[in-house]
């Protein structure tokens, strides 16, 4: 097995290009273990930790964007103060080890429907930046996934960055496992509410082939809350916007819980994270 | 020597414990050997078949790779009594996963890669892997583990039971559960001459020296197994055929060999805790007195042995009832062996017997605590002989206390902090105390310094501390003038560390050698050690058949706080509580562990383990950490383990009774009490799921 490393960005997607076959390795957390179960015997790995460009983060006009190499314990550190959905997910993230290994590129690349990433980047309508020598394209990530484990990534791109917009109102970030820690989801939810649009952003996780929206639970909430009065949320509101996200979902039944239980305990979670996130806003 | 402390009863850090941190402590195959070639196991991928082609032309074709090994070339054995050891001597498959073949290459990534171009093919039949508790191959097997009655009963228990008043008619279920130890099965091999010097991370080195001497038809003295150190056990590190493995690759590729399982082989081939099926029926009259009781165990075992787990044992001494019974059956299907696995059977039924007396505690109104105790007995119920000192009620009394269990609300279902119902459990726990045949050796030398030497092994309990802590006070000495050594055939042979026999057994030795010491120095050196040093070894076999007639057991109560949310039904445990009785406690701070990882063991029996069975590929559908979850410290909140001062002079002259095991007794049967107390929900059948705890909500 090669084992390519570029140093430089450019390098990288000249590598990519050249040997598409070739899997990226950032921490390393998902793509070892396949590796060592024998899952895949890629033929090169294109190991991307000494791309100094992907572990940055900065602006972008309104948006920050955000390198595919920064770790789970640096969006917490580093940017929990303006993307707080996603580092309440990041910090549900296995265990210290793997947070500061694993990175928010390597959750996309390996676009599984449990990545905990994925539900807060769709709430809050994030952007996949994909970067090939063939140029630059900017994905909704409602969009990026196609199946379970698979992504719109092209064999010679590389996931470059994500682009988000700072909350610019309550987030929230639920999720339902047997342990407390290195435990993969039964099944998640995130939740943006975006009071300057009047608008609401969800995301589910480990509920469907991929990480979706609930777009008719966004619709029918961005409609009924009560955004000009802040009065209190009523409950059947929170009820029928849980019944919405679970009708959203398409689970199975699994080691982890029964598909039925998954579409109840989705409805709660829904419930849930709009009661604190309501309360927040009303604060 | 008046004014010497005495190191028992302190909490000396481990010895091995600096070299275990710093990375120095060397493992099994972390020996340096030179010329020394990788072996990696090829196991079945059908259930139950013959080998019928065995094609190495792939692997042997790879770079580096020295031999392919299976039935058709391997060095023949001879059978040792366990037929899991009896490896690549026949083409017939009892199970998948079984190693068939075993690659044998100069690294460890051409061994494994071999392994994978090995092609066997097989004639196949159906297979049967499913426990069911009308499967019409169910038996009664001729004793249960390690030699007990399969069933037993006294007075009428049909009779008993129609008469009474109160009944409880319950059938609980646990899962396979697997060891898991952390350091997996691992072996460095080498032959020198035909002497065989193994390193081998096992529980009893000798053990392992006399299978492998009848294995391969040698003197037991020919044979040397050396256990400096092992990352844990379980149980499941009784002898297993990956030493095995590594002796006949040794021998067919001429050089010394290393083998260590990998954890998705371990599910396959080095046991599991049998899954069961058990009902409990109990009579009583309405203040909670027993008078009658039945435990009914079905379990499974494989095809190639019957490993009879003592499920039904559990109860035997436990609780009076005047009419009682118990019985076991078997069925042997085409899975992999069951075997040792922390508290075999005790736990297991602990979890059964310790249900149903809550069930019947809130059928008859009566405090869980008090209902124990109303049913306490004189003198063992099934033996009718006397405990050497029984303690339960005296554990279930500290513990309640402890707990603040006096103010408890025995209406299920109606504390509510915030989205989550709160309930507390408890649970009796009952384990044998027994000491086994060892001997020791002492070396007094005119220095001033001391060995003691015998071949027990330390799986990380921290034995090995125990042990020079008894030494010390024996031989009346500071401890940092006394020497041990253990795990090593080399040294005066000694039991294994199974069945919390450990540090009594091995602590008699121990302790007797020492005063034997004492005696020669103090009587006939007159007090100081000539030139020459002097020399004792003893054993204890004299010791341990002169023992009275007695019931010894360790005792312990078990209480647990839990939360359950009540929409997603998830539980967390807030606070484990056991107080033991458990003789006296050599070393404070490893008996704490022994004691708090047991019962984060028995956690994690309540709430996460379950070897997830696929009947159709007749094979475990998790097998690995990531799919097979164990508790972790992040799920325990507070756990506290206490012990009372037990004074019990027919033991052994250390006076302990062995506390590797008693942890995990009743730990699940408190938890799931307690989701009964929070919820109103009765788990009967493990692990607890989300799914269940919402009814018919999901
Ligand atoms: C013990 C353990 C616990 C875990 N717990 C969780 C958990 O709770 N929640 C969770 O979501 N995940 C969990 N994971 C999975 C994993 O840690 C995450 O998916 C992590 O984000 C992966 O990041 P990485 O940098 O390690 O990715 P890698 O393993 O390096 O890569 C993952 C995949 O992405 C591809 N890739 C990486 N970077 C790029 C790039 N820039 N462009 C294109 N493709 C790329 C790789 O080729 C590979 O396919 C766990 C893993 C382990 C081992």
């Amino acid at each position: 097995m090669e084992f390519l490393q570029p140093s430089t960005w450019d390098d990288a997607m000249a590598a990519k290009a050249a040997q598409p076959e070739a899997v990226p390795i950032a921490g390393g957390t998902d793509v070892m273990v396949e590796l060592n179960f024998d899952r895949r015997r890629p033929p090169a790995l294109l190991d991307l930790t000494r791309v100094a460009e992907l572990t940055q983060w900065g602006t972008d006009g309104p948006l920050l964007r955000v390198g595919a190499g920064v770790t789970s314990r640096r969006l917490i550190a580093e940017l929990g103060g303006r993307l707080p959905g996603l580092a309440m997910a990041s910090r549900t993230v296995g265990s210290p080890q793997i947070r500061n290994r694993g990175t928010v590129g390597g959750n996309l690349g390996s676009a599984s429907p449990a990545g905990d990433a994925h539900p807060p980047l769709l709430a809050s309508d994030a952007l996949v930046e994909l970067a090939s020598v063939r140029g630059v394209r900017r994905v909704p990530v409602a969009e990026f996934f196609t199946g379970p484990k698979r992504s719109v990534l092209a064999p010679d791109e590389l996931v470059a960055a994500f682009l988000v917009a700072p909350a610019g109102g309550p987030q929230q970030f639920a999720k339902v496992g047997t342990r407390n820690a290195m435990v993969i989801a039964v099944c998640s939810f995130a939740l943006a509410l975006h009071p300057a649009q009047r608008r609401v952003g969800t995301g589910i996780g480990s509920a469907a082939p991929t990480p979706r929206r609930a777009t008719a639970a966004e619709d029918f909430l961005a409609a009924a809350l009560p955004w000009d009065t802040r009065g209190r949320l009523p409950d059947s509101t929170a009820r029928e916007f849980g019944a919405l996200v679970a009708a959203a979902a398409a689970p199975i039944d699994d080691v982890r819980g029964t598909a039925a239980y998954r579409r109840h305990a989705l409805s709660v979670l829904a419930g849930r994270t709009l009661r604190w996130a309501w309360e927040a806003l009303c604060d | 020597m008046g004014t010497l402390t005495r190191a028992v009863g302190q909490a000396h850090a481990r010895l091995d414990g600096p070299d275990k941190v710093r990375g120095a402590a060397r493992y099994s195959v972390e020996y340096p050997v030179e010329n020394v070639a990788y072996a990696w196991p090829v196991p079945s991928t059908v259930v139950k078949g013959r080998i019928t082609r065995v094609d190495t032309r792939a692997a042997l074709a790879e770079p580096g790779v020295l031999a392919v090994l299976s039935y058709e070339n391997a060095p023949r054995l001879t059978p040792a009594g366990d037929p899991e050891l009896f490896v690549l001597q026949e083409p017939a498959v009892a199970y998948r996963g079984q190693i068939v073949a075993l690659a044998v290459a100069g690294s460890l990534e051409a061994a494994r890669e071999a392994a994978g171009l090995v092609r066997l093919e097989y004639d196949t039949w159906p297979h049967d892997t499913v426990l069911t508790e009308n499967h019409p191959g169910l038996y009664q097997p001729s004793h249960v583990n390690p030699s007990l009655p399969t069933d037993t009963e006294i007075g009428n228990f049909d009779a008993g039971y129609a008469a009474a008043p109160v009944r409880v008619d319950a059938t609980y279920r646990t899962p396979a559960e697997h060891n898991n130890p952390m350091e997996p099965h691992a072996s460095t091999v080498q032959w020198q001459g035909d002497r065989l010097v193994v390193h081998d991370a096992n529980q009893g080195p000798g053990q392992v020296q006399a299978g492998l001497a009848t294995l391969f038809g040698l003197p037991p003295e020919r044979v040397r197994v050396i256990t400096e150190h092992v990352g844990g056990g379980f149980g499941c590190k009784t002898m297993r055929c990956c030493v095995v493995l590594a002796a006949l690759a040794a021998r067919h590729v001429d050089r010394p060999v290393r083998l260590a399982l990998t954890r998705q082989q371990m599910f396959g081939v080095v046991g599991y805790r049998t899954p069961t099926i058990q009902r409990i029926r109990l009579g009583a009259d309405p203040t909670g007195r027993l008078t009658a009781s039945c435990h009914d165990a079905i379990s499974q075992s494989s095809m190639l042995k019957e490993f009879a787990e003592q499920t039904a044992v559990y109860g035997r001494p436990l609780y009076a009832a005047p009419h009682r019974r118990t019985t076991h059956r078997l069925a042997r299907l085409d899975v992999p062996s069951p075997a040792w696995m922390r508290a075999p059977g005790q736990c297991p039924g602990s979890f059964a017997v310790e249900s149903a007396m809550d069930e019947l505690a809130v059928t008859c109104g009566v405090d869980p605590v008090e209902l124990r105790i109303r049913n306490e007995p004189a003198t063992d119920p099934e033996e009718g002989t006397p405990y050497s000192s029984r303690n339960l009620v005296a554990c279930l009394r500290e513990g309640a206390h402890r707990f603040g269990w006096a103010d408890r609300d025995r209406t299920p279902a109606v504390r509510r902090a915030g989205r989550c119902l709160l309930g507390t459990g408890v649970a009796g726990s009952i384990y044998p105390a027994r000491s086994l045949v060892s001997s020791a050796s002492a070396y007094a030398g005119p220095d001033g310094a001391f060995l003691v030497q015998i071949n027990a092994v330390d799986i990380g309990t921290g034995a090995r501390t125990a042990l020079w802590q008894i030494a010390a006070d024996e031989l009346g000495v500071p401890p940092d003038r006394v020497m041990i050594r253990v795990g090593d055939t080399g040294l005066p042979e000694a039991s294994l560390a199974g069945g919390s026999t450990g540090t009594a057994s091995w602590g008699w030795a121990v302790a007797k050698v020492c005063r034997e010491i004492r005696v020669q120095i103090d009587d006939v050196h007159g007090g100081s050690v000539p030139a020459g040093g002097v020399h004792a070894q003893v054993d204890t076999t004299a010791d341990i058949q002169a023992q009275q007639t007695f019931s010894r057991y360790a005792f312990g109560a078990q209480f647990a706080e839990v939360r359950v949310d009540v929409d997603t039904g998830e539980v967390r445990v807030d606070r484990l509580l056991g107080v033991f009785a458990a003789g006296r406690i050599v070393n404070a701070l490893t008996a704490r562990s022994q004691l708090i990882g047991g019962m984060t063991m028995g956690m994690s029996m309540a709430l996460l383990e379950e070897g997830l069975w696929d009947p159709r590929s007749g094979d475990w559908a998790n097998h690995d950490l990531a799919t097979y979850h164990v508790a972790g410290c992040a799920d325990i909140e507070q756990i506290e383990a206490y012990w009372l001062d037990e004074d019990d002079p027919h033991l052994n002259p250390a006076g302990v009774k062995g506390i590797g095991e008693i942890g995990i007794v009743g730990t699940a049967a408190a938890i799931t009490n307690a989701v009964y107390h929070a919820t109103g929900v009765r788990v009967r059948d493990l692990p607890v799921r989300l799914d269940r705890l919402l009814g018919h909500r999901a």
